[in-house]
């Protein structure tokens, strides 16, 4: 079944971080007046995408970009399409036409691209189809991309407050790095300012704080923040419980004996 | 005579009314009124105060069922229904995406300051296009360890398996 709604509501980067987490298989198709882009994801990495429903194969692109020419193109494509069966980007890197890491750098640099555009987006519709795979010659990396790298270059271009408040409401919060990051800081690059930030992490300092001590402005320190929140690397959390109504403080669940609960569990189970 | 609470939260139109209806033993007392905002361009009627059901757990214990209102200005009202509660039950109509910010708002607001035993209903799940319980858990933040459970509120089996999730998690912590 598709997963539908629009980046208005759901954002791309909490698109992206879904299927990160849930190792999703399938194309992510937007589209946003005459524009269209359609991300491929792989076990939850990005393998490829496509604006405006371009075809283009992954040889049609190394020849537009130079790296190949066209008789080696029409060649490799002539071979591939009596006995391809693989991605055409792995039969040009095995046919020594291009070098893995060339390869990966082309496609990589082209289909970043193609995605750091959709984060302007301020809205635009999104159906996530489950299992849906490109063409075998499209230009598919070698290498998928982890969508922690994408997630934190597209909230570098957030420039309003309102999506960052809905995760990060206030400044008084804390910053807490997650128990167990595992390799999800692995794939990210940082910006000077973001490690500014990462290193001010303590779990102890709100954002206030930390801007305070980096001398950077609220804004800045809750974007940077708001990027490692959506790449899963850190958590952040109230500082300290608010009074209720009345001055009262507000209390916890009553504790209650396991007999009156299973009093109401045979209850309910009868019904 | 004692009476234990459970408090049914979530967005406009998650479905709350029609959970304690489908499980309550009286006729639902509500005070649905006409919507007069934004929230009648998604049903004609919106519960404005509360819904409040009862089920009978014997001659001397009543558990009570409390709807909370769906509208960012009641509020208010929350603090006040949740006093005392055992539990709560968030439900999340898992077709709309555009809700789930509000959703986690409204756990923000239930679970941030004090420990409350809940579990999420992944409601209309009987719909096209319903987000699957573990593609919310994700879309919501949630921990591996709170639970996120189908539902389809008219369906009285479904509604039963979340408030016994709910109880499961209650009895984990309550005293011998």
């Amino acid at each position: 079944m598709a997963l539908v709604g629009n980046i208005r509501d759901f954002g791309l980067s909490d698109f992206l971080y879904l299927v990160d987490r849930g190792y999703k298989t399938g194309c992510l198709h937007l589209n946003r007046l005459d524009d269209s882009a359609s991300l491929y994801f792989d076990r939850g990495k990005l393998i490829t995408a496509t604006r405006n429903s371009d075809r283009s194969t992954v040889i049609e692109l190394l020849v537009g970009k130079g790296k190949l020419n066209e008789s080696e193109g029409r060649e490799a494509l002539s071979v591939y399409q009596r006995n391809g069966s693989h991605p055409l980007s792995l039969k040009l890197i095995e046919s020594n036409l291009i070098s893995h890491d060339e390869l990966q750098r082309v496609l990589q640099q082209h289909i970043e691209e193609s995605v750091y555009i959709l984060f302007g987006w301020p809205e635009g519709d999104f159906r996530f189809e489950q299992n849906q795979r490109p063409e075998l010659t499209a230009p598919i990396m070698p290498v998928p991309l982890p969508v922690e790298h994408l997630i934190m270059e597209g909230v570098r271009r957030i420039d309003e407050w309102g999506r960052i408040k809905d995760r990060i409401p206030n400044t008084d919060m804390i910053v807490k790095f997650i128990d167990q990051p595992g390799d999800k800081a692995k794939g990210i690059n940082l910006a000077a300012d973001e490690w500014r930030v990462f290193a001010r992490i303590n779990g102890k300092d709100s954002l206030a704080d930390i801007a305070r001590k980096t001398n950077m402005t609220d804004f800045d320190v809750c974007r940077i923040v708001y990027g490692f929140l959506t790449a899963g690397l850190v958590d952040v959390l109230r500082q300290a419980p608010p009074v209720g109504i009345g001055g009262r403080a507000i209390p916890d669940a009553p504790r209650v004996k396991k007999s009156l609960v299973s009093r109401i569990i045979n209850r309910i189970r009868g019904m | 005579m004692q009476t234990v609470k459970m408090v049914i939260s979530g967005a406009v139109n998650a479905g709350k009314t029609e959970f304690i209806k489908t499980i309550s033993e009286i006729e639902v007392v509500s005070t649905e009124r006409r919507a007069s905002d934004d929230t009648k361009l998604i049903k004609k009627e919106t519960t404005v105060a509360m819904d409040f059901g009862r089920i009978a757990i014997g001659d001397d214990l009543v558990l009570h069922l409390f709807g909370t209102p769906g509208q960012k200005r009641f509020d208010f009202m929350w603090e006040i229904l949740s006093e005392g509660m055992l539990g709560l039950v968030i439900l999340v109509d898992s077709t709309r995406p555009e809700t789930f910010r509000e959703t986690n708002r409204i756990i923000d607001f239930f679970i941030s300051y004090r420990d409350t035993p809940y579990v999420i209903a992944a409601n209309k799940q009987d719909k096209p296009n319903a987000w699957s319980p573990e593609e919310l858990r994700l879309a919501l933040r949630l921990p591996p360890h709170i639970k996120v459970l189908p539902c389809a509120a008219n369906d009285r089996e479904m509604v039963k398996d979340v408030l016994l999730g709910l109880l499961d998690v209650i009895m984990q912590r309550s005293d011998d």
